[in-house]
């Protein structure tokens, strides 16, 4: 990441590097810009929200809890309906705010800020502007994760250690999320589009077994709701705060995986048809 | 005034009616001002008429599917009792949930025109400049504002409706109906305060996102609107209290299923709904009225 010619193996000159046409390997001048620009202007709503899925977590948690009563959890045993809710809501807020984020965001710099016409102006990368804009994501992302585990925790919601790696899990759905979420804002001309966005997103909400078990569906719908990525991440999240594994659980991180290096490789060469043509 | 030879009479010969003066023409578009921009408004929707139908009947779907049909397993399955309904009968999750489903869209589709809609015709789209400049009163053109929405919103809560008929979630038909007008009056409720708000504001320093956050989101959550009320520690449970929209779903589960509650509450609930609408339409016309003519 660094632009001096530390090594000598590094050259100064784009076209001997690897992928130097694409990268400058300043990611961290996109990164510093963005922490800089949320300082000034929005921090007091980007810290606040975090505050969101609590909130789910408190009205759904007690109030729907009241109704369902104990729900069967990984494993087969049985678990309070807010515990059962709690990590499901991490994963469906790691979603939110990755795609918020590399989707809204990114079109608003893209086509309203021309805020990367000016980076890639500098010597600057597509790759560099990627990168850095997925890095503060995943930084928000880790940001709201934490908070989120603390307030499970303070409620009593947290009955394993193994919860704590529910922060990086969550960070790794929402690195799934982002890096296709800027390849998909890509092709998008209207803000109107961006509504094509949360329609999608609302179903998988609603539907991946966040606030019920799969279980309930037909078998056929099953299957579909099992391609999905939020199945995955509930499933995974949920699996981890009660520290029950099982080769699911690797199954579930690795469909985060794949979608994380494809999502990458449509990123990258999206970009390049945006900006180098 | 003197009048012009052309408006004295009709042609005599062909009987065409003559033209109007400019005088006239600004009579007419003055006594219909509301009007004029509320058409304007709604032409102006066509511009993203797939998000308003996609929105209208997507939202539903997907809500009634994964809320009304597959938590409603769950719940059905657990809670032995039911929901009380009409004559000491019970109801199902999904007939309990339908009214407040209704409520909630109106809810929505209210916060978004009331926010960067009206921001927008302040200050970027300047969409209120012209009509201002014309016959039109700046009253008229908030007034015009809020018929354009009550439009939407009726298209909005009578989709909805159409689809809990299509659920089988409404027990009493013949009054159930009408709950695509209290669901209207809780847009409003909600609407017209924010519209006043809205036309003060002359920066966006993520206010908006403030109140989407701190209002809307809590109302959406603590209102009664998945569990009845009484499930919250009353540390909560006042949210409901205050929000429009535990109100209008509350009037809605009455229309729909004979929700048990005295006459007074149900008169007190009207009555919550229609307060804030009035006071928010009149500050939305005075507000409308200071930063236009001022």
């Amino acid at each position: 990441m660094s632009t001096q010619n530390s090594t000598a193996t590094t050259s100064l000159v784009p076209r001997d590097r690897f992928l130097g046409s694409l990268y400058g390997r300043n990611t961290r001048a996109v990164i510093a810009r963005g922490l800089k620009a949320t300082w000034g202007t929005n921090w007091s709503i980007m810290v606040s929200g975090f505050v969101e899925p609590v909130l789910y977590l408190v009205a759904m948690g007690i109030g729907l809890g009241a109704l369902v009563g104990t729900v069967t959890g990984p494993g087969g045993a049985e678990m309070g309906y807010a515990n059962y809710i709690a990590p499901a809501l991490l994963a469906v807020s790691a979603m939110n705010g990755a795609v918020y984020d590399s989707t809204m965001n990114v079109f608003f710099k893209l086509n309203y800020a021309r805020l990367y016409e000016g980076m890639l102006s500098t010597p600057l990368g597509p790759l560099d502007v990627a990168m850095g804009e997925i890095f503060l994501a995943l930084l928000r992302g880790a940001m709201y994760a934490t908070g989120f585990t603390a307030v499970m925790g303070a409620m009593g919601l947290i009955t394993s250690p193994w919860a704590l790696l529910m922060i990086p899990a969550a960070v790794v759905i929402a690195f799934g999320f982002a890096s296709f979420g800027m390849a998909v804002t890509s092709y998008m001309k209207t803000f109107q589009q961006l509504d094509w966005v949360n329609m999608i997103m609302l179903p998988m909400f609603l539907l991946s077994a966040t606030f019920y078990p799969l279980t309930v569906y037909p078998e056929a719908m099953q299957s579909v709701i099992q391609a999905l990525p939020l199945w995955h991440g509930v499933e995974m999240l949920r699996q981890i705060s009660v520290g029950i594994f099982s080769w699911g659980t690797a199954g579930h991180l690795l469909y985060f995986v794949v979608m994380i290096a494809v999502g990458l490789t449509a990123t990258t060469v999206r970009l390049r048809a945006l900006f180098l043509k | 005034m003197t009048k012009l030879p052309a408006e004295e009479s009709r042609h005599a010969v062909l009987g065409l009616r003559s033209p109007l003066t400019p005088l006239q023409t600004a009579a007419k578009a003055r006594r219909f001002g509301a009007f004029y921009y509320a058409d304007m408004w709604i032409r102006r929707m066509r511009g993203y008429q797939w998000t308003v139908l996609m929105t209208a009947v997507g939202t539903p779907l997907v809500y009634l599917l994964g809320m009304g049909t597959g938590l409603a397993v769950l719940i059905d399955a657990n809670s032995d009792a039911g929901f009380p309904g009409g004559n000491g009968s019970t109801v199902s999750y999904l007939v309990f949930l339908g009214p407040a489903l209704v409520a909630t869209a109106a809810l929505m589709v209210s916060s978004e025109e009331n926010t960067y809609t009206v921001m927008g015709g302040f200050k970027w789209h300047r969409t209120y400049y012209g009509p201002n400049a014309s016959p039109l009163s700046s009253g008229q053109i908030a007034s015009g504002h809020v018929l354009g929405l009550a439009f939407r919103l009726l298209l909005t809560t009578g989709i909805y409706y159409l689809f809990l008929l299509l659920f089988g979630a409404v027990p009493q038909p013949g009054t159930g109906w009408l709950m695509v007008f209290t669901a209207l009056l809780a847009g409003l409720a909600f609407g017209l305060p924010l519209l006043a708000f809205s036309a003060t504001l002359k920066e966006d320093k993520g206010q908006f996102a403030m109140v989407q956050r701190f209002i809307v989101m809590p109302l959406f959550l603590f209102s009664g609107t998945f569990f009845p009320l009484d499930n919250l520690p009353l540390g909560v449970r006042w949210i409901g209290w205050i929000s429009p929209l535990w109100h209008s779903t509350e009037l809605g589960r009455v229309l729909s299923y004979g929700h048990p509650e005295p006459a007074a509450m149900t008169a007190l609930h009207l009555a919550y709904l229609l307060a804030p609408a009035a006071v928010g339409l009149v500050l939305g016309r005075r507000n409308f009225t200071r930063r236009l003519d001022g």
